[in-house]
């Protein structure tokens, strides 16, 4: 991999190139160091107008985070608490079931007929309008009736030689990662409605640890399944094959063969959707209030709350950041060794 | 080689159940409720309106000024992360000097939340004390109204926004590059081609299917756009900077109209998907030609 593109250029223009890149990454990293250096001021070091250097143009202090570890300014430390906990298992699962899914896809053959979908779909709908309207019954009971039976009847229609085209693994695959392409007011608004619905019957999901979680597993499964079916596609076939002539089964297979050979690429796809999870804002908005907020939340809060106490809210921004800025480094060292190559081709 | 195993209903009906589970049911919930006019503020009682909600909707200018506003954030900021990020992407994969230093430092924008940057930004585009301020006082421009002022604001977030997602076009063409062949630029060489001619003949066609995939993922990103908008202007000045996500949540949340919500959800998916198919069927020609 050799410069491509640039090596006609002369000496002089090179230079020009390496300035404009010198300026773009003064560009991204001035804002950061602005941040870290604002977190570490007094009061009047703020008020007075814009200083750069510490120790020359202002004093250091750590009182922003004593104030923060001390919840002056909201729950800090459990809010760090949620997030780090709820990241790290929707992560956790989400990579876990997800990489499952995407050896599948890559494995093993399926085969599901358009048609069953439409009557899944079809059913669902329809099945929810009758039992909410006809059967009075309520809209999550409804919901919770409909679905089993329209996913029954829809599994055994697909084994029916129904009529229309019969989809592949490439559309199971575009269907997963089509899941992202949606809105996400689309669902966090009926998701909120429906949780609300279901805590009516007895089972709290909003403001809980199970409802958040589940709801950023499903929301970080179609970026997991991409990614690792790259890297599946990758593993040479013949381990798995040599394995399969002494007819050892297919999950030891998986578990004892495919998943130690993948660990670079299922660390990557889990600190991809640990960040996603971590700094993600509109779901939190809408599913927690009080007991389970994640970080974006409390973050987004200082500034209303606070006005111009800059102090304060770069801290509150850096412990937001620093988990992430960590991750920056691991993940570019990865990219370095060209492990994100095989995700993006 | 594809294999047949029973097993393999084990691997993949987790993560399909969760996916439909969480996708379909609001999906249903919503479509049905857009027919409906309810409200939960005050509580009355639902009744059937069916395309009443959308109708609705379609006359108000509040609708057509966030779709417009949402639609001219993400042209802008996607033209231009597109533009620059190709650019550095060229540079680092010509090795300029320090390009293993700025790979680290080029990559963290993306990985930082929104929320945090855009309350940065807030720092960074204050009118009186903050930094760009007193950079842009030295050439006589003194108290701007960043974020006050309608298209000021607006050219506020489209910079916070190329800020923050350049780096995803640089990581992705940066990786598209690598792959290359370098026997063209051998034989481009060899004909005495410049680099302005090697890019436009060869990099750039070659790039072009990468290119297509980087600037939909940023486009269809873009759309949903809020929590930037959300610290940075809340929507303002007046609706100004108002996005269609964050006047769905003005509706939903604060007014509990749910009905007319669930419409506007709708309408949204609608555009998305237009945008998305128009994207698509514009650009496979050239897709095609040069496979």
């Amino acid at each position: 991999m050799s410069g491509q593109g640039l090596t006609g250029l002369s000496p002089w223009s090179r230079r020009l190139v390496a300035a404009g890149v010198l300026a773009w990454c003064l560009i991204t990293v001035f804002p950061l160091y602005w941040v870290v250096v604002t977190a570490f001021k007094t009061p009047p070091g703020v008020v007075g107008g814009p200083t750069y250097i510490p120790f020359v143009d202002f004093t250091p202090t750590l009182q922003p985070f004593i104030d923060l570890y001390q919840g002056i300014r909201g729950e800090f430390f459990r809010t760090f608490l949620n997030s780090t906990i709820v990241g790290l298992s929707a992560a956790a699962i989400a990579t876990a079931i997800g990489a499952m899914a995407a050896y599948a896809l890559v494995r093993f053959e399926f085969k599901v007929r358009l048609g069953a979908g439409l009557a899944f779909f079809l059913l669902a709908l329809g099945g929810y309008l009758l039992f909410n309207t006809t059967f009075a019954f309520t809209r999550p009971q409804a919901l919770l009736l409909a679905f089993p039976i329209a996913l029954i009847v829809a599994v055994i229609a697909n084994r029916l030689p129904l009529p229309g085209p019969i989809l592949g693994n490439e559309d199971i695959l575009f269907w997963f990662v089509s899941q992202r392409m949606f809105p996400p007011i689309v669902t966090a608004f009926a998701l909120y409605l429906l949780y609300s619905e279901i805590g009516r019957l007895g089972f709290q999901l909003i403001d809980s640890f199970v409802g958040l979680t589940l709801c950023y597993v499903a929301f970080s499964l179609p970026i997991v399944v991409w990614l690792m079916r790259d890297f599946f596609e990758a593993i040479p076939i013949e381990v798995e094959e040599a394995a399969m002539v002494d007819n050892v089964p297919s999950w030891r297979i998986f578990i004892g063969i495919v998943v130690p050979m993948s660990m670079n690429g299922l660390l990557a796809t889990f600190m991809i959707t640990l960040a996603f999870v971590w700094n993600e804002f509109l779901f939190a908005l809408f599913l927690t209030n009080s007991r389970w907020q994640t970080l974006p939340i409390l973050v987004a809060g200082q500034n209303s709350q606070r006005g111009d106490e800059w102090w304060a809210i770069s801290a509150a921004a850096l412990v937001a950041i620093v988990p992430m800025m960590i991750m920056a480094g691991l993940l570019s060292r990865m990219m370095r060794s060209g492990l994100l190559l095989g995700a993006i081709k | 080689m594809m294999r047949n195993d029973p097993i393999k209903h084990v691997f993949i009906w987790p993560a399909v159940l969760v996916v439909l589970a969480i996708s379909i049911f609001p999906l249903i919930y919503s479509l049905t409720t857009s027919f409906l006019s309810y409200r939960l503020i005050p509580p009355i009682p639902p009744r059937v309106v069916w395309l009443g909600n959308y109708g609705t909707l379609l006359q108000e200018p509040r609708f057509w000024n966030a779709l417009f506003t949402t639609t001219l954030i993400a042209l802008i900021a996607v033209g231009l992360q597109y533009a620059i990020g190709f650019g550095v992407a060229l540079a680092l994969n010509a090795r300029v000097p320090g390009e293993r230093l700025f790979r680290v430092a080029l990559l963290l924008p993306m990985l930082l939340a929104p929320v945090a940057v855009a309350l940065v930004a807030r720092m960074m585009f204050n009118p009186t004390m903050g930094p760009l301020n007193q950079f842009l006082s030295q050439f006589g421009l003194v108290n701007l109204p960043f974020l006050t002022n309608g298209h000021w604001a607006l050219g506020c977030i489209i910079a916070v926004e190329v800020w923050q997602w350049t780096p995803f076009v640089i990581l992705m063409m940066l990786a598209g590059l690598q792959t290359l062949p370098e026997d063209v630029y051998e034989a481009a060489e060899l004909e005495n081609a410049s680099a302005w001619q090697q890019f436009w003949g060869i990099t750039f066609p070659m790039m072009l299917p990468i290119s297509a995939a980087v600037v939909f993922i940023r486009l269809i990103e873009s759309y949903k756009i809020m929590d930037t908008v959300f610290v940075m202007t809340g929507g303002g000045p007046g609706v100004d900077t108002e996005t269609l996500t964050l006047f769905a949540y003005q509706e939903g949340f604060k007014k509990f109209n749910l009905g007319y919500t669930s419409a506007l959800s709708f309408l949204f998916l609608i555009a998305i998907t237009i945008i998305g198919v128009t994207y698509l069927a514009l650009l496979r020609p050239h897709l095609e030609k040069r496979r």
